[in-house]
């Protein structure tokens, strides 16, 4: 069993080595301190921050079309993810989540976040509708298709925001300020999108307990839904969010979506307006009236 | 006759003829052997071959022993006919008389069945998992096996009068199919992945073997 991290040191250090080889064909002073420089940059790499180096230079050479250009996006253990997502739940001014994501952002996360809560919330939208029509006697029966409504509803909201909000931070940034300088603080697209998928986590529990059906409870779990990863979201866009022109405007656009989100979520999958069962035995009513006086009509004119 | 032919065309091309001078020795002989011929057997045969390989690689799915078979000689016909046969019975029906029965159409449960499995299968190859593609997806299919039991079971008992305590025993049912289905895939690939990555690689395939749990409990008349 070959292990990932150790190919791309063994083509490093292949790499690396080939100038040593040109020297012991001619050697040369000047190529001797070549090498040198080039074994120091090594140790200095593996020395702090380590990985970072290796991955951008491994990922320079793999073309876009191949898995291993994508294995960087999926270099992430089990403890990590576990890190991330309880990061992602503790709301927490020194910013964890946002240590852990600045060395390498994965995809991981993100995606197994999304799909494990598209079926979360179509299983349990499922249940609470159960549930709702357990008193009943209509013979209840389930609907698949939830499935397809939550995976584009999560899919979007996990794309389309995070490249809005990456536009939007590009634009709206003051690079002249003096905060500017550091040039890493504004976060790239693809760091962006692992934030957002992380912050979706809590809904994943927090939809299980949607399918209860009390109506308070709900809405009081969709603003503690909300508070908690928005604030977390927050306190990891904060750097970023510092330099822009319209940081208010912003803050206030990520809240809003967020907030859209985790209400659009419990309306749409877990809320019935309560007097439903009354008005689909009044509808099956006029139907077979207004059957019952259209049929015999057409008998006549036919 | 044999030997003057030989002599014959001794000088042009000796071995062809000699081989096609001896009919019928091929039945009896096994797949690996290199001058294995199927053009000579009857259809049946070749039919029941590939049946029979199927139905001990489904063997090997139920008793999670030895895992060569399944991992080496790879193929996918047991899949799709689990698939198919899955798929055809979760299908909803589509009557305008009670507007659907919300169920997943055909395709639905294909797509579910092939595309999940492609897409755990790259899961576990992104990881830096060191299995081949259809090799993970030969096993993911195959290891459908106990859910679709669990379907036939359920598929019976929902032939019953319902109650609470036979939806109890669907679930329970669909619950045995789903921790057999992922035990037993883990045991097929659970040793492609590094350990510190293993929980990673498993939890899709868990998830994928759920949601096929949650379709078979879902599915009612």
């Amino acid at each position: 069993m070959t292990n990932l991290q150790e190919v791309p040191t063994d083509e490093l250090l292949s790499f690396h080595d080939y100038p040593s080889v040109h020297n012991s064909e001619s050697p040369q002073k000047s190529a001797q301190i070549n090498v040198n420089v080039n074994n120091a940059n090594r140790q200095s790499d593996n020395g702090g921050g380590g990985d970072m180096g290796a991955n951008t230079a491994e990922s320079a050479m793999k073309s876009f079309w191949t898995v291993e250009y994508y294995q960087q996006f999926f270099d992430i253990d089990t403890q990590d993810v576990i890190d991330r997502i309880i990061a992602s739940v503790t709301p927490k001014r020194d910013n964890s989540l946002k240590h852990h994501l600045r060395h390498k952002p994965d995809l991981y996360g993100p995606i197994w976040i999304s799909i494990t809560l598209i079926f979360t919330i179509a299983i349990s939208g499922n249940v609470a509708n159960y549930l709702q029509n357990a008193n009943t006697n209509i013979h209840w029966k389930y609907d698949f298709h939830l499935v397809s409504y939550a995976a584009t509803a999560i899919f979007m909201y996990v794309t389309l925001i995070p490249f809005t909000l990456w536009g939007l931070l590009k634009w709206s940034s003051d690079v002249n300020d003096l905060e500017g300088l550091e040039s890493n603080v504004t976060p790239g697209a693809l760091e962006l999108i692992c934030i957002y998928g992380y912050s979706l986590f809590i809904y994943i529990p927090v939809s299980i307990l949607w399918s209860i059906q009390i109506s308070m409870l709900q809405w009081g779990l969709v603003l503690v839904a909300t508070f908690i990863s928005g604030s977390v979201l927050l306190f990891t866009l904060l750097p970023a969010l510092r330099l822009s022109r319209h940081k208010l405007f912003l803050i206030a656009g990520i809240i809003l979506c967020h907030l859209i989100l985790a209400a659009g979520f419990k309306m749409y999958f877990f809320h019935s307006p309560p007097n439903i069962k009354v008005h689909v035995p009044i509808e099956n009513v006029i139907h077979t009236t207004i059957k019952s006086i259209v049929v015999p009509s057409n008998n006549t004119t036919g | 006759m044999d030997t003057t032919k030989l002599e014959m065309f001794d000088d042009v091309e000796s071995h062809v003829e000699g081989e096609m001078v001896l009919p019928g020795q091929t039945n009896t002989q096994q797949i690996g052997q290199p001058d294995f011929n199927t053009l000579d057997e009857p259809i049946r045969v070749t039919i029941m071959r590939d049946l029979k390989a199927v139905g001990i690689k489904f063997a090997h799915v139920l008793f999670p022993k030895e895992k060569k078979t399944l991992l080496k000689e790879w193929d996918l016909w047991g899949p799709l006919l689990l698939c198919t046969f899955m798929a055809m019975i979760l299908q909803g029906s589509n009557d305008a008389s009670n507007l659907g029965d919300g169920g997943p159409q055909f395709a639905e449960v294909f797509v579910i069945v092939w595309i999940g499995s492609m897409i755990v299968t790259l899961n576990s190859k992104l990881l830096g998992g060191n299995i081949s593609f259809f090799q993970s997806v030969c096993v993911l299919g195959y290891c459908l096996l106990p859910t679709t039991i669990a379907l036939i079971i359920c598929r019976i008992i929902l032939l019953a009068n319902q109650s609470n305590m036979l939806f109890f025993i669907r679930f329970a049912v669909s619950m045995a199919g789903f921790f057999w289905a992922t035990y037993a895939s883990m045991v097929f690939l659970g040793d492609s992945q590094k350990p510190n990555r293993k929980l990673l690689a498993v939890y899709p395939i868990g998830l994928f073997y759920f949601i096929i749990s949650w379709l078979v409990i879902s599915h009612t008349t």
